[in-house]
């Protein structure tokens, strides 16, 4: 099945796979880096007692979660231009990321808060802990831990949804497999090296996720 | 002007209908067999045996850990060089096919593990041949834990269909592409793309969320 | 400490608490009693205001509950729960779970803290498990856990609902020692219960609720020898031969 594979031109690209493997890293980095911040947001909107921002908010989570990232992605790149906006294609793709990552981290906050036992809340009350000091001393050091297994979950396909980036021309990692297959045109080469590469992401990221999902819960036992 | 285009985009709304018949078939067709292939493989890797249990699990992992995007790639452009000759459509079917399968097989996995072991004995005991256990018994049960996120998985399915319009499969997202090249109102026509993933996605959402709840209460208590 | 006055409280169409009187004094320890559904938790988590009532008055150590603008915290701080499911915080440790509400709320030094959370430990006979995370101890030790933690704050009041029934029937003695022994030191308790032997040790009366409402207040050898109404009669038989 892999005679003929031709280690010799994946050497000769190897500059530019690391290049397309550090940018992928950095366009990840950054990106779930914001949308944990728009997820923050979205979430405290969500969870908000005033009628319009929880209007917002969920407008936004449902609206893309229902729809493709890559329609998002050419709903930014086809239509900031006719907007007057142009902005690298790079930024244009961690916008999209971020947005998108942004919704779905949303619902994994909002999932962690109200894992809470409701019992929890009433023992903090009973103790006179005021509204703030039970998010702060009893319902964050809990939700965050349920809260950090999902979060890398979506790391993990935050890292895979940056290979659409390529279609717009993001020199990302993907990119390279596209470059030396239309150069060379050596497919199989170009993305086994490139499937390969994002399994030794995926399996790192994991790792992390399995030991998070052991280590962070904490249950109430009875 | 944009009036003009709009008017435009309204003349050629046949063209988006049939991009979207063609994503309804692909991701349908991609789903199905997924799901087929999905039960037989999570219904194995649930038995612990160690013939198929490493096989399965690194099926599972590669296709888990590498972009869609990738993977269609690597069907389009590989599998004819080892003399599998396809055509895009079914290329898309396949690699949605490969994609659905390694899901939907852990989701499978997860909800017979999720059964009692009591139950195993119990039907064991009562003297039901192993194929019985499973139909008869173990899997009814366990249909509660997988069908929120199977039908959760279908939508992830239907928006990962639009990735197959990178191999020119003329689906909905790739009728958008093709015609923001005619009509340069990026935001209105992904907009309408948009609004047609939505239309057969949050359906499914919301059925799935649905399911969540209507099968969490009344589970079995002890 | 305690004053009910014609407390009424619905959910939804529910009447769960119908006209409710009742005068707790200081140093004194009731028991409330009745069948699953009869209103006796509902009406000890009005007392540091789990639950709101919609009708009658209701002060607890002067201070008037049925007005709303009441600062809660003061009052919480004033008594101590106990519930039937301990939740004790389960990412801190039992000395952590004592100190937490006396750091924060009584804004004590953590130093300071940590002696008087180690003393409430002592006490109910824990002094060695206070680095242990809940998780690490059995159930009756959490309930204890969960007292110490309720006695952490010096509170006038303690309350318990149902505290034993979660409990392994070999765990509840070690429970009810404690709760004793804080009954001997002259603390006023309210403890939703159906452990009669506590009630008949240890309460001053007991009360006796089914469907929301006060059937019966009497001393505790008058309640289970004589009871006056056929209900609670039915009650304590089944209660003795379960």
């Amino acid at each position: 099945m892999l005679e003929g594979f031709n280690f010799r031109i994946i050497w000769e690209y190897m500059p530019l796979f690391l290049e397309g493997l550090r940018n992928t890293f950095l366009i990840s980095i950054l990106s779930i880096f914001l949308a944990l911040i728009v997820g923050v947001i979205a979430c405290g909107g969500r969870l908000s007692r005033w009628k319009f921002l929880r209007g917002i908010s969920i407008i936004y989570i449902e609206s893309i979660r229902s729809t493709p990232l890559l329609v998002q992605i050419y709903f930014f790149y086809f239509g900031l231009p006719t907007l007057g906006i142009r902005i690298p294609e790079i930024q244009t793709g961690i916008l999209a990321l971020m947005l998108n990552s942004g919704a779905y981290i949303a619902e994994i906050v909002r999932a962690g808060i109200t894992s809470v036992p409701n019992g929890q809340i009433e023992a903090g009350m009973s103790s006179g802990l005021n509204y703030f000091q039970r998010m702060r001393f009893i319902i964050l050091p809990q939700a965050i831990g349920v809260t950090v297994p999902p979060l890398l979950g979506q790391a993990i396909v935050l890292v895979k949804d940056s290979a659409l980036l390529s279609l717009i021309s993001v020199m990302e990692l993907t990119r390279c497999g596209q470059v030396l297959t239309s150069e060379r045109f050596m497919p199989t080469e170009a993305f086994f090296t490139v499937a390969f590469l994002y399994l030794c992401i995926y399996f790192c990221l994991k790792y992390l996720a399995d030991w998070s999902q052991k280590r962070l819960i904490f249950k109430e036992t009875y | 002007m944009i009036a003009y285009y709009f008017q435009r985009l309204i003349e050629i709304f046949p063209f988006f209908l049939k991009g979207l018949w063609m994503t309804v078939i692909v991701s349908c067709l991609g789903l199905i067999f997924g799901t087929i292939f999905g039960f037989i493989m999570g219904v194995l890797r649930s038995q612990k045996i160690r013939l198929f249990n490493w096989p399965i699990g690194i099926f599972v992992s590669v296709i888990r850990g590498t972009p869609f995007v990738v993977q269609i790639f690597i069907v389009f452009f590989i599998f004819p060089e080892w003399g599998i000759q396809l055509n895009a459509i079914s290329a898309a079917v396949l690699a949605l096919t490969i994609l659905g399968t390694a899901f939907i097989c852990e989701i499978v996995a997860g909800g017979i593990k999720a059964v009692p072991k009591g139950q195993w004995e119990a039907s064991a005991s009562s003297g039901l041949s192993i194929v019985k256990q499973l139909r008869l018994v173990i899997i009814p049960q366990a249909l509660r834990t997988i069908l929120p996120p199977l039908v959760g998985q279908y939508v992830l399915l239907i928006k990962d269909s639009s990735v197959v319009s990178v191999i020119g499969v003329v689906e909905l997202t790739r009728v958008g592409w093709l015609t923001v090249v005619r009509i340069p109102e990026g935001l209105m026509v992904f907009s309408l793309v948009g609004i047609l993933y939505f239309v057969i996605s949050y359906p499914l959402i919301r059925l799935s969320n649905g399911l969540e709840k209507k099968l969490s209460v009344g589970q079995i208590s002890l | 400490m305690i004053k009910f006055k014609d407390v009424n409280k619905w959910f939804g169409s529910l009447h769960v608490l119908q006209n409710i009187n009742v005068h707790v004094k200081p140093g004194e320890v009731v028991v409330i009693c009745g069948p699953s559904g009869s209103g006796k938790s509902t009406l000890i988590r009005c007392i540091n205001r789990l639950e709101k009532f919609q009708d009658g008055e209701l002060h607890v150590d002067g201070m008037p509950l049925h007005n709303y603008s009441i600062n809660l915290t003061k009052l919480r701080a004033e008594i101590g729960f106990v519930f039937q499911q301990f939740h004790l915080y389960p990412h801190m440790t039992a000395l952590e779970n004592v100190t937490l509400a006396p750091i924060h709320v009584r804004k004590i030094k953590k130093k300071e803290a940590k002696e008087i959370g180690m003393e409430k430990l002592v006490r109910v006979g824990l002094g060695d498990k206070a680095s242990s995370y809940p998780d690490q101890l059995s159930g009756g030790q959490q309930q204890r856990v969960a007292i110490a933690r309720g006695l952490a704050m010096s509170p006038k009041i303690l309350l318990f609902d149902e505290p034993t029934s979660a409990l392994d029937p070999e765990m509840i003695g070690e429970v009810l020692d404690v709760m004793i022994k804080l009954v001997d030191e002259g603390m006023t308790m309210c403890v939703v219960t159906h452990e009669m032997g506590f009630a008949r040790q240890v309460a001053h009366r007991v009360i006796f609720m089914d469907e929301g409402e006060i059937i019966e207040t009497e001393k505790p050898d008058q309640f289970f020898d004589n009871p006056q109404t056929e209900r609670a009669a039915l009650f304590i038989s089944k209660i003795l031969t379960h």
